[in-house]
């Protein structure tokens, strides 16, 4: 056991490594690329066993893990963003061959426009696709995470695979505190994989993946899958209460933060939940009753512990880092399905969109979102969805569309650049 | 409403059928859906088509499960499960079944109390080239039965659905598809219209909660080699070929080597045909050098296989 | 390997009598694609694993029925070289763990059409092979998109009228020398076949099999659904493809690339485009002289380039 100063990026590679995992597929991407350089070093120093392939593209990477896993091996691979999507086909597809892997996601937003800098509409679109997603708030969390994973898909009850996914830059570039388990323990934890039947093998023919006709075999797979996914929360929380014995470190499918006697709450995913905690503790000091409430775990969706925290609160606002376009906050939209027609007194549901593309939250907006759920819950009126956005990053924008239309506006003998700042 | 389902084999035309009836419905004022249903299988292979047609909007979609008329453009397919030539027919539905039996040979040998009507075209379409007037043919027929359609409706609906086809074959489905309309003069009319299940009293559709069950068990994995032979893709021939063994050279490997279905075993240098696989491409009879195998009409073949049967049991 | 098989394939007395790949697969009647797989199944045998792409051959597995002895996985249209990848390398992996034995070793075969070969799956073949992946790829090449009903593909021959390309002049591109391609990364072995010529095919095969690395293979799969041709003919015209010159068979190993079946004597392509539908529009209702020459001029350039070669040598 080692404490030091590691990356999201180092963390998810030592995750790796700790896991024991036999085989790589990979492809770089901004800005996850650190994590397969990482463990291409080990193993070429050989510091680590195992294979690391670079494959000509993400569809065919997770084309490769899957068929590796399917043949029975450990697997781990990494990508972000526009790779999460340009493999998504093979996301369904692999999850299918119910043969267990793990993939790191380092969430980015999505183009266009193009971006380097994080939110969660990637991890979203991934959503439906049969693979387990743990959200990670901490660099120690993506290393832990990433060794529950393993032994959470290869669970006979799940037999899936699992995204485990960090925010880029706020978590893969930045460098904090890690625990690194020594070798042994996380390998007596993680444990060896018994594939039992998955494999592709001379003495046992196997036709994997294969055409159904009609929509009864079908349903009938698919809902499998389900059920399968639904048995992750049972398997979650006993692989995660004995990692907490063994390393020390809880990591439940609900983290909830001075949540118990709250009034109000946040409801966040991944790093900038942090940033909620600190709100949290200076709202408290000035009188505030308010929490935190973040799933880790969000497929399968931990409907039934929500609907316990967020059960006879006054008002709770959710802050979605994506937005699902005509519909807003992704987050928001699955709260809700959990907790309509529970009993008891409905608290406020209220929706922020914050963070896209990085944009930051500062920490008087969390204290303003608290004090719009206030004024709601004692309303009864639910405030209608607010994009974190101030009249500053307007102006902002203004000067930048000022230089993009230059040239027209010149063209225009500068009308167009008085129509400009009207707007 | 009308509900009407084609059943034949891919390349019968079961589909334009389905769209000709669907046109000629149309041109007569009615509202309409029409539609193929496809599976994995090709030419040869059992498929159906459907039509639907009222008066008003038709608010009922996918495939019919109470047929009002049933049309069957290739008799084989009539005890073939897989088919569901069968399915959901009761004393109501209306069976027109293209067959050189007698219609009190299907009513007794199906055990049916509906309605059987036939039409007979299994000389004109012995040529594998003429399959596709079966199914314009079928139309006919079954334009007749509605009532409602005039054979001039069905004549444009003919042109409009073939029209890529060019005159030449135009023109021979119109004349096989009048014919059949003209034969069913004496049934003008003769489709009912099915009841519909009622709100107040209907079959449970028995659902269940789905049980978990393992990826060993649940995933869409086939753990045993070769269980495609389990197929009987010989219902798919409508041509059979058959080999005479006093010709036959035993050259060992020329008809099995080429059978792209791999439907012809070589035993001690003799050919045998798997006739449970064998789809009747008649490539062994193509390529055989000294001309020992031969292609009868499938339905003829069968024929003689029930004489032989008849006659060793004598 | 196919335990059939046990000695050199020299005659055609030496081909399998039966065949190995189970009957009863959804394969159209007279499907030129599954003639040859059959005449590579034989040869390779159970020993594989069969990765698939989006294609007519998916629905050679619909659960539960697999004609295959061995085994079989289902990708996507674009990436069976990748899940040869995948396998290819978890068994070496598990081979070095010792937690399988050499005999529980497979041969991993890519099987795909020509549209995810010529077209969507180019650039994992590529990649396969630049990373000498050690597997067998092959190509039932039907010369369009045959299981979406035939329409244009990347291996769509010069004026074949397709679903995408009914006009008089039929499909206006040429069909890609994905043998060319292939040939350009260097891989161990890349070679034409067709089921129409057995004997060539089972060598060819077994040849490769002796091989380490990406070994490729297009099997030109005459098909009477898109082509539109009676079932009955595949092998005919099959052999006339040969005859007429249209599908030289070739091989390429270290650079070399041998043509093993020369036709002396080539028929006029005509007799090999007027048997099928997709070219009736070069004969009715009047000859288009000036594509029919055009495509006889193509054939003819090719061979004389060749026959100039052989010559030089």
């Amino acid at each position: 056991m080692k404490r030091t100063l590691l990356t999201g990026n180092a963390a998810a590679a030592w995750g790796a490594r700790l896991a024991n995992v036999d085989y790589i597929p990979s492809f770089p991407i901004t800005p996850q690329t650190e994590i397969i350089e990482s463990l291409s070093e080990w193993i070429d120093n050989g510091e680590m066993p195992g294979r690391l392939v670079t494959l000509e593209s993400e569809h065919s990477m997770i084309t490769a893990a899957g068929s590796a896993a399917a043949t029975g091996i450990r697997t781990f691979s990494a990508t972000s963003s526009q790779g999460l999507l340009y493999g998504m086909e093979m996301l369904y597809t692999v999850s299918g061959w119910r043969a267990p892997f793990v993939l790191v996601n380092v969430s980015r937003g999505l183009s266009s426009p193009i971006t380097l800098e994080p939110d969660h509409n990637d991890i979203f679109a991934a959503r439906d696709c049969g693979f387990l997603q743990i959200h990670c708030a901490s660099c120690q969390e993506i290393l832990d995470s990433i060794l529950i994973a393993y032994r959470l898909g290869e669970d006979a009850r799940v037999r899936l695979p699992v995204i485990v996914n960090m925010d880029g830059f706020y978590l893969s570039f930045t460098r904090e505190p890690v625990v690194i388990p020594d070798e042994e323990s996380a390998r007596e934890f993680v444990g060896n994989f018994d594939p039992e039947n998955i494999h592709f093998s001379a003495s046992a023919p196997e036709s994997q993946a294969v055409a159904v006709l009609g929509g009864g075999p079908y349903s009938y797979f698919r809902y499998e899958t389900h059920l399968a996914a639904m048995n992750g929360l049972a398997a979650y929380e006993e692989i995660a209460e004995e990692f907490g014995q063994r390393f020390g470190r809880s990591h439940s499918a609900v983290e909830s933060y001075c949540a118990d006697d709250a009034d109000y709450l946040f409801v966040m995913l991944g790093s900038f939940a942090t940033k909620a905690k600190e709100a949290v503790d200076r709202l408290r000091v000035c009188g505030w009753s308010i929490g935190l409430v973040r799933p880790r775990l969000v497929r399968p969706f931990p409907a039934s512990q929500l609907q316990h925290l967020l059960a006879d609160r006054k008002g709770i606002a959710v802050i979605d880092q994506n937005i699902s376009m005509g519909m807003g906050g992704v987050l928001h939209s699955e709260l809700a399905t959990a907790l309509y027609g529970q009993s008891g007194k409905q608290p406020i549901l209220a929706s922020f969109i914050g963070a896209l593309g990085g944009r930051d939250i500062a920490i008087e907006e969390f204290f303003e979102i608290a004090e719009v759920i206030k004024q709601a819950a004692s309303s009864g009126v639910t405030p209608p969805p607010r994009l974190l956005y101030t009249r500053e990053e307007l102006r902002e924008i203004r000067k930048l569309q000022a230089v993009a239309r230059a040239e027209r506006d010149e063209l225009n003998n500068n009308s167009g650049h008085k129509k400009g700042e009207a707007q | 409403m009308y509900r009407i389902r084609f059943h034949g084999r891919g390349g019968q035309g079961m589909k334009t059928a389905s769209r000709i009836l669907g046109t000629a419905f149309f041109l007569e004022g009615y509202e309409v859906q029409d539609a193929p249903r496809y599976g994995a299988e090709r030419r040869g292979a059992p498929i159906f088509a459907y039509v639907r047609a009222d008066s008003k909007p038709i608010n009922e979609r996918g495939i019919i499960l109470n047929p009002d008329l049933v049309i069957v453009a290739d008799d084989s397919l009539v005890p073939v499960p897989a088919a569901g030539v069968m399915a959901g027919i009761t004393a109501h539905t209306l069976l027109l079944i293209n067959s050189n039996e007698e219609e009190s040979e299907w009513r007794h040998r199906l055990n049916l109390e509906c309605p059987v009507l036939i039409l007979s075209l299994k000389e004109e379409v012995s040529e594998r080239a003429e399959l596709p007037y079966i199914g314009a043919t079928c139309t006919g027929a079954s334009a007749r039965l509605t009532g409602v359609i005039s054979n001039r409706a069905l004549e444009q609906a003919i042109r409009e659905e073939l029209s890529e086809l060019g005159t030449t074959v135009i023109e021979k489905n119109l004349e096989n598809a009048l014919a059949a309309y003209e034969s069913m003069a004496d049934n003008e009319g003769a489709i009912t219209e099915g009841g519909l299940a009622s709100a107040d009293s209907y079959a449970l559709p028995g659902w269940i909660d789905l049980p978990f069950e393992d990826a060993r068990t649940s995933a869409p994995a086939i753990y045993a080699p070769a269980t495609s032979v389990e197929v009987k893709t010989g219902l798919w021939r409508t041509q059979r070929p058959i080999i005479d063994y006093d010709l036959c050279k035993k050259c060992w490997w020329i008809c099995g080597s080429y059978c792209p279905d791999g439907a012809i075993e070589v035993e001690e240098s003799l050919p045998i045909i798997d006739y449970d696989h064998c789809k009747g491409c008649l490539v062994c009879v193509a390529q055989c050098p000294s001309h020992a195998i031969e292609a009868i009409p499938e339905a003829q073949a069968q024929a003689l296989e029930a004489e032989t049967q008849e006659g060793e049991q004598k | 390997m196919s335990e059939k098989i046990e000695k050199m394939i020299r005659s055609t007395r030496d081909l399998p009598s039966t065949h190995l790949l189970g009957t009863g697969t959804p394969m159209c009647a007279g499907c030129g694609g599954l003639e040859a797989l059959n005449g590579i199944y034989d040869i390779l045998g159970e020993k594989t694993v069969f990765v698939n792409a989006a294609g007519c051959m998916t629905l050679l597995s619909v659960y539960p029925f697999t004609p295959f002895r061995g085994s079989w996985l289902y990708t996507a249209m674009a990436s069976a070289p990748a899940g040869a990848q995948g396998i290819r390398d978890a068994l070496d992996i598990l081979l070095e763990q010792k937690r399988i034995t050499t005999d529980d070793d497979l041969e991993v075969v890519v099987l795909t059409g020509d549209g995810a070969a010529y077209g969507m799956g180019l650039s994992a073949t590529s990649g396969a092979m630049e990373r000498n992946l050690d597997f067998i790829y092959v190509c039932y090449d039907n010369e369009g998109y045959g299981n979406t009903g035939q329409q244009y593909s990347g291996a769509t021959p010069h004026a074949a009228k397709t679903a995408t390309s009914r006009g008089f002049a039929g499909f206006r591109g040429y069909k890609k020398d994905l043998f060319s391609i292939w040939a350009a990364h260097n891989p161990a072995y890349v070679a034409t076949v067709i089921g129409a010529e057995p004997l060539d095919l089972a060598k060819k095969i077994e040849k490769l099999r002796g091989m380490k690395g990406p070994r490729m293979i297009i099997a030109l799969s005459p098909c009477p659904t898109g082509w539109d041709f009676d079932p009955r003919e595949t092998v005919h015209i099959g052999q006339l493809a040969l005859k007429s010159g249209i599908w030289p068979l070739k091989e390429y190993i270290d650079g070399k690339v041998t043509h093993t079946k020369v036709p002396r004597k080539r028929v006029p392509v005509e007799d090999y485009l007027s048997l099928q539908g997709r070219f009736r529009h070069l004969f009715e209702p009047t000859r288009n002289e000036k594509l029919l020459d055009e495509i006889q001029a193509r054939v003819d350039s090719y061979w004389e380039k060749i026959e100039q070669d052989e010559a030089e040598k």
